[in-house]
């Protein structure tokens, strides 16, 4: 057997050994081949690995690349896992992020580290790789970590902007805060069951005698470590932040890819959360409650990019609501669905942005559609899809979430069904509310940037249009059903069953209706929306302000840190503690010394009397004994 | 018998007489009695049949070091400050590290005596001839560096007071 | 007896070096310690076989002599000075 999943994930290494390097010195051509080359072969070797999977029934394939320790009996290994989960996965990773390399070649033509950047992203790909294809929960977060590192340097990758360069320590920062709770998942994993294989780790809660560890216990630390990967609530913050790098690093690493590790690490692990009912409801309601607040922050953004990071944010949050109520499947085929019409979305923003020369308010935007044609097309479908207009990809996904977030008989509620389809009303308002800013209406652009408007080159568009392609069909695929032998699905409620129909149904007004709302505020001048906006103007400070979460964080968590460190730290512990203990024992040293000094004041009687009291002395300790 | 009483007599006037080195004031009288002290344990080295080194000391000792010491004394104005104050600062200090001294030596004196019963033992190997010839034949080394030691100490003396460098103008 | 008087000479010689301020009476002390020592070494040396002794006490003379060579012209010295003159009390040039 090839060692193909080694080998995926070794290109991309591969691709950042030589871009990082040799990169400058050899010439963008060089960069481009190699770095978007590597990435499109190991789509090629995973579409293989599928193949193959697919011949042997779906029975999984691993292959153990490296022994890192064995130590008494216990076994560390790197190895690779693949099965159906991990085949939708990786296809993603390296489908997607091929196409965003191809995009980033038009995109990032004009850097000046256009070596450094492909070097970064192919850095990114391989943890990322090493964390969809990880077997143990070991590699899986050297991944994690991994991707944690990439983000960082991606999204600073403007460093010499210090705005830029402080978002990604924000990134960071709040993801480690998250790994903390994920470490102490591991630990308590591997104590009471000896292994990190997420296979093994599965079967043993699944089996009959369940192991002496609280799985509610397991779930909710890992959980925490997803809260911050996946920005939910209360470590959502960085990633509207983590606007601030390139376009195309965004629709990568922040719409489909590194934000959805968190979802991926709960589907992996279903077996502990099929038992940790305590666990899921607590991923359900930090998944609506984070949905709901973050689209009702998209509803008054003006960055272009930022009222995306918020959806993504929103979207987010409803996979976890999946994952809550036990649907695991139908959670991974919102990722899937969501990369598609995400990707599309960003690169299409940045494409927007391209043409205008570096724009980014939408209140600066207007009247585009006709301008820029191919990005206003694309545009559209990846909004309709994301609102859940059939039959576009995002509505299957999202109906099912919204049904079994109804009806599961794994955590279904009302009050989660209620949250959620509010939250799509919402969604399918802000995003039309953005395509209606930007692409229709009048032209509120100034006369320069007018001027300039030109539509993306092809390497730019035609990612665009085939992310498009695969947001209109990708729904047909049906990966729940694809991954039921893995991840079964929750029976619905039977009490409920009849429901159905009704709930697909409203399903699709909603989303006609957040169509028609948007519409009806900004159609035309949008004179309703500003009305809107003063007849309330309370509500759109708070939630212009991101309902000030950042602020409180600084006033209640930053600041007192600030003052321990320099209080208590610094001038208590450091200066005053350690220095002083020092410059005191300096002082004793030199005071005992003067003290001591004054024996000697050149006076020969006091010599010769202590002649003789050393005289003294020295006969009595010498005749101790006798 | 007679022997004894007088090895005391001598041996009690030598310490009478170095007791009063500490107390008088001028400082001729101080020299004349130390004078005393050497002369009577130059008695005590005679009655302990070591007449050798009885007569080295009234030769040395009393014969040239006192002389060269009374001399300069008389040479000298010796009543400045020092006459008038006797005593230094640790006169008290001085005097009670001195009982402890003394305490510790008569102690450790009271648990073990010294074998040395008084005036026993011969001054056999105090004889002069005898002496004479240990002292050029086994310890001839030691014969030369003390004439070694005296030659530096002319050499120092006349050092010390600079003779022989030619007085500036 | 004997050795209980040469330590009654030394450590009045020594209390005398602690004690007298003027520098030559301090000279005639230290002379009263080697004094002291000289008698017990011969107090000693009358056991002994050898002449070790005997050659130890005259080397002691020897000595004596010496350092009272060197010292009273340095006292000549410290009395033809104008400072403090033969008061050891006003010097104090070994301090620190």
């Amino acid at each position: 057997m090839r060692p193909l999943l080694t080998l995926i994930v070794l290109l991309p290494l591969a691709g950042f050994l030589l871009n990082g390097i040799a990169g400058n010195r050899l010439g963008k051509r060089f960069v481009s081949v190699v770095g978007c080359g590597l990435p499109i072969l190991a789509f090629a070797a995973a579409i293989q690995c599928l193949i193959d999977l697919t011949a042997a029934g779906g029975s999984p394939r691993i292959e153990i690349a490296y022994t890192w320790a064995d130590i008494a009996g216990s076994k560390f290994e790197i190895a690779f896992y693949f099965d159906r989960l991990t085949a939708v996965m990786a296809l993603i990773v390296t489908g997607v992020g091929s196409l965003i390399h191809l995009y980033s070649m038009g995109y990032m033509k004009d850097d000046a580290s256009y070596a450094r950047y492909f070097a970064y992203l192919n850095l990114f790909l391989f943890f990322m790789l090493l964390l969809v294809l990880g077997r143990s929960l070991l590699v899986l977060f050297v991944g994690w970590e991994g991707v944690g590192l990439a983000s960082y340097l991606l999204i600073g990758f403007w460093f010499e902007d210090p705005d830029k360069a402080r978002a990604g320590k924000k990134a960071f920062i709040t993801n480690r805060i998250g790994d903390a709770g994920f470490l102490l998942g591991m630990f308590v994993l591997y104590q009471a069951l000896g292994t990190l294989d997420m296979d093994r780790i599965n079967t043993a809660f699944m089996a009959t005698t369940a192991p002496a560890v609280s799985a509610s216990l397991v779930g909710i630390l890992l959980f925490i470590g997803a809260t911050g990967k996946s920005a939910q609530i209360p470590l959502h913050v960085w990633l509207p932040d983590a606007m601030a790098g390139p376009t195309p690093v965004s629709a990568l690493i922040h719409a489909a890819t590194m934000v959805t590790a968190g979802v991926y690490l709960v589907a992996r692990l279903s077996g502990i959360y099929l038992h940790a009912p305590e666990a899921s409801a607590v991923i359900a309601a930090i998944g609506a409650a984070t949905a709901f607040f973050a689209a009702t922050i998209a509803v008054v953004q003006t960055d272009i990019k930022k009222v995306l990071a918020y959806s993504t944010i929103s979207q987010l949050g409803f996979m976890f609501v999946a994952l809550g109520v036990g649907a695991y499947g139908v959670a991974i085929f919102h990722l899937y669905t969501h990369a598609f019409f995400k990707a599309c979305l960003f690169l299409g923003a940045g494409s927007v942005i391209h043409a205008l020369g570096g724009e980014q308010d939408i209140r600066k935007m207007g009247g585009l559609a006709r301008r820029i044609p191919i990005t206003f097309v694309t545009f559209a479908v990846a909004t309709a899809a994301i609102a859940g207009i059939p039959p576009l990809a995002g509505f299957f996904s999202k109906d099912e979430i919204l049904w079994f977030a109804f009806a599961s008989s794994r955590g279904g509620a009302v009050l989660l069904y209620v949250t959620m389809a509010t939250t799509a009303l919402l969604t399918a308002f802000y995003m039309f509310r953005l395509l209606w800013l930007t692409f229709l209406g009048g032209s509120r652009m100034t006369h320069e940037v007018e001027h300039h408007v030109h539509e993306s080159p092809v390497s730019m568009t035609g990612v665009l249009v085939v992310l498009a392609v695969l947001s209109s069909i990708g729904g047909f695929l049906s990966i729940p059903h694809y991954l039921e032998p893995l991840l079964p699905m929750p029976e619905a409620v039977p009490a409920l069953e009849h429901l159905e129909t009704p709930l697909l149904v409203l399903s699709i007004v909603i989303a006609f209706a957040g169509l028609a709302l948007a519409a009806y505020l900004y159609g035309g001048d949008g004179a309703r929306a500003t009305a809107l906006q003063r007849r309330f103007p309370g509500l759109h400070r708070v939630l212009s302000g991101k309902y000030f979460v950042d602020e409180a964080y600084d006033r209640f968590i930053e600041r007192p840190l600030y003052w321990i460190s320099d209080r208590v730290f610094l001038r208590l512990s450091d200066r005053a503690l350690i220095d002083g203990s020092l410059h005191g024992l300096a002082a004793l040293g030199r005071r005992t010394a003067g003290g001591l000094s004054r024996i000697q004041n050149g006076q020969l009687h006091l010599y010769a009397l202590l002649v003789l009291i050393g005289i003294v002395f020295s006969l009595a300790w010498s005749w101790r004994h006798v | 018998m007679i022997e004894s009483v007088l090895l005391w007599l001598f041996a009690g006037t030598a310490l009478v007489a170095a007791a009063l080195m500490l107390v008088l004031r001028h400082p001729m009288r101080v020299a004349l009695a130390l004078v005393a002290t050497m002369l009577s344990l130059a008695g005590v080295y005679a009655l302990l049949g070591v007449h050798v080194i009885a007569v080295f000391q009234v030769l040395i000792y009393v014969g040239a070091v006192m002389v060269f010491m009374v001399y300069a004394i008389m040479l000298l104005d010796v009543r400045d400050r020092s006459y008038t104050r006797r005593y230094s600062g640790l006169l008290v200090p001085g005097a009670a590290a001195a009982v402890l001294f003394l305490a510790i030596l008569a102690h450790a004196l009271w648990r073990e005596l010294p074998r040395t019963a008084d005036g026993e033992g011969g001054g056999a190997m105090f004889g002069l001839r005898v002496f004479s010839i240990d002292f050029l034949n086994e310890y001839w080394l030691h014969f030369e560096l003390v004439s070694v030691l005296l030659v530096a100490a002319v050499v120092a003396a006349l050092a010390v007071l600079e003779v022989g460098r030619r007085r500036r103008g | 007896m004997l050795i209980a008087t040469s330590w009654g000479l030394f450590a009045l010689g020594l209390v005398g070096v602690i004690v007298r301020r003027n520098v030559l009476i301090m000279l005639m002390c230290m002379e009263l310690m080697l004094n002291g020592v000289n008698l017990s070494l011969v107090a000693f040396a009358q056991q002994t076989a050898t002449s070790a002794g005997a050659v130890l006490v005259f080397l002691v003379f020897v000595v004596a002599t010496a350092e009272i060579a060197i010292a009273i012209p340095i006292v000549l010295l410290l009395a033809r000075g104008k400072r403090g003159g033969l008061d050891l009390g006003a010097y104090a040039d070994l301090k620190g």
